[in-house]
């Protein structure tokens, strides 16, 4: 470990490399972390002042979240790194934004991902769920995440957004491309897709972030010309308070609609088939009792806590489980941690499908920037569940994931199941 | 036969509308005492609703933009 700064105890475990999340989530290294008193400082970057406190108790996790005036996601940027102010410009959408503007842009969104708008789009998801559950069984199992992971989520928030279904595997390929950069080295050249934005100006300095602004435009235009009953439409018609929505949010908003309404779900749905591979007897506990689906999907969603992390930074000195932190510093909460804290689950790393008191953070840690897609992504992985649970399709490992560097998703870029 | 003695311990709750960002979380913890507007999303209280007090904090509480306060019902 780089040293810490002068009176900030070091972290006592690496967690930020990425090459380290190829093997999983480093749980040891964060109990660790949430066994030490306070909070600990972790080295990143070039300078010591470059590092980020780490924030990995479940109580804490949420007094973060519940304070956003003082642990703003509007300053330096909500990934480790900062970012320069006009690469923060261009690049905020509603993750890096405080009141009143988190405010103005969520309501923007909002009716569409209510509780009672979600279950709208239930009989559609059911329809895709029993395709892809159907030709996974036929086929035999193969790679879930190829056949039905990824597919799932991007063709319900596809046909949410009014994108043309076709069009899928590419906004896949473009979703994928981001992962990617938030790991150790760009796998795509700075001019991929056409891309003369300088990258850092991009979302996660991808340029498939250009090709995604790209084609989120050829829909306003689309859309402008000929509107349509659909969320694309609902962007572009979009006033608040008298106002629209400037190009940049429009471009930040589709990119955010696209990206989290597939990556975080499909990495829900990859973890779930694999744990239930692995534990068995939770499969058939909820296959004799269908009524522990709805306990399942949250158990599958702590299980698998797609987002790693969210960083806020201090917006002025304050005070952190009896740590003084300074205005500016880097506060970062591991929701991966909070998942898996003794103090607020009951044995914690067991998959648990009849788990009801799960307070889990994998949507947040219950603050105003809670996961926008949430009852979506909750009402996908159920859907997907009855399906499986109807046809009695039971999963079983043929070998390891390959796994995504990346200390941000938990991502999963495939994984073998076979059909038992 | 079971006597009912909560009854003086329900409270009433309002949600600051300036605050509300239409999660949702309150009409899913609570369907019967708020409703979100199908327009603007804004959660609002049901004429007359209430919970019993430890509830009613306990959903304040899990609202994530802090927009749910607990008031005394009118007349207890």
């Amino acid at each position: 470990m780089v040293e810490a700064m002068v009176d900030r105890p070091a972290s006592p475990a690496d967690i930020a490399n990425p090459a380290l999340y190829l093997d999983g989530i480093p749980h040891a290294g964060f109990t660790a972390i949430r066994e030490a008193e306070g909070l600990v400082w972790h080295s990143y970057g070039a300078t010591a002042a470059s590092g980020f406190w780490v924030v990995t108790r479940h109580a804490e996790v949420r007094e973060v979240s519940k304070d956003p005036e003082v642990f703003s996601s509007a300053i330096g940027h909500t990934n480790l790194w900062d970012l320069e102010a006009d690469a923060l410009e261009a690049r905020r959408s509603l993750i890096d934004s405080d009141a009143p503007d988190h405010t103005r842009l969520r309501r923007v969104v909002s009716r569409v991902f209510t509780p009672k708008a979600t279950r709208s789009w239930e009989d559609t998801t059911r329809r895709i769920a029993s395709e892809l559950v159907d030709g996974f069984v036929e086929r035999g199992g193969g790679d879930w995440v190829e056949q039905v992971a990824a597919p799932l989520p991007i063709r319900v928030i596809l046909a949410i957004l009014g994108v043309p279904e076709e069009d899928a595997d590419y906004l896949v390929e473009l979703t994928d491309h981001l992962v990617e950069g938030t790991g150790d080295r760009p796998s795509l050249p700075d001019d991929a897709y056409g891309n003369i934005t300088p990258v850092r100006l991009l979302p996660f300095n991808s340029p498939a972030s250009h090709a995604l602004f790209e084609y989120g435009e050829k829909m306003r235009g689309l859309r402008l010309a000929e509107p349509a009953d659909d969320l694309v439409t609902g962007l572009v018609q979009a006033e608040v308070d008298g106002e629209c929505l400037t190009s940049a949010e429009y471009k930040n908003f589709f990119q955010l609609l696209v990206f989290a309404g597939n990556e975080t779900t499909r990495t829900a749905i990859a973890h779930g088939g694999m744990a239930f591979a692995d534990h068995p007897e939770q499969w058939r506990a909820m296959v004799s009792d269908p009524g522990l689906v709805t306990t399942a999907v949250d158990e599958v969603i702590r299980w698998a806590t797609p987002v790693l992390h969210m960083r806020r930074t201090a917006s002025r000195d304050t005070e952190l489980a009896g740590t003084p932190i300074a205005a500016g510093d880097k506060v970062v909460m591991w929701y991966a941690a909070a998942n898996r804290d003794p103090d607020a689950f009951c044995d914690p790393f067991q998959f648990d499908v009849g788990r009801t008191e799960n307070p889990h953070f994998a949507f947040g840690g219950g603050g105003p920037h809670f996961c926008l897609g949430a009852f979506l992504a909750r009402m996908e992985i159920q859907v997907l569940l009855e399906e499986m649970v109807k046809r009695g399709v039971s999963l079983e490992r043929q070998g390891e994931p390959e796994r995504i560097a990346s200390n941000f998703v938990h991502g999963v870029a495939s994984v073998d199941l076979a059909v038992a | 036969m079971q006597v009912r003695t909560g009854g003086d311990d329900r409270v009433g709750l309002s949600v600051d509308e300036d605050r509300c960002i239409g999660i949702g979380q309150c009409e899913l913890l609570e369907p019967e005492v708020f409703q979100l507007g199908d327009e603007d999303a804004i959660s609002r209280v049901v004429d007359g609703a209430g919970l019993p007090r430890a509830r009613a904090l306990e959903v304040a509480d899990r609202c994530p933009s802090s927009a749910i306060s607990v008031a005394e019902l009118p007349g207890v």
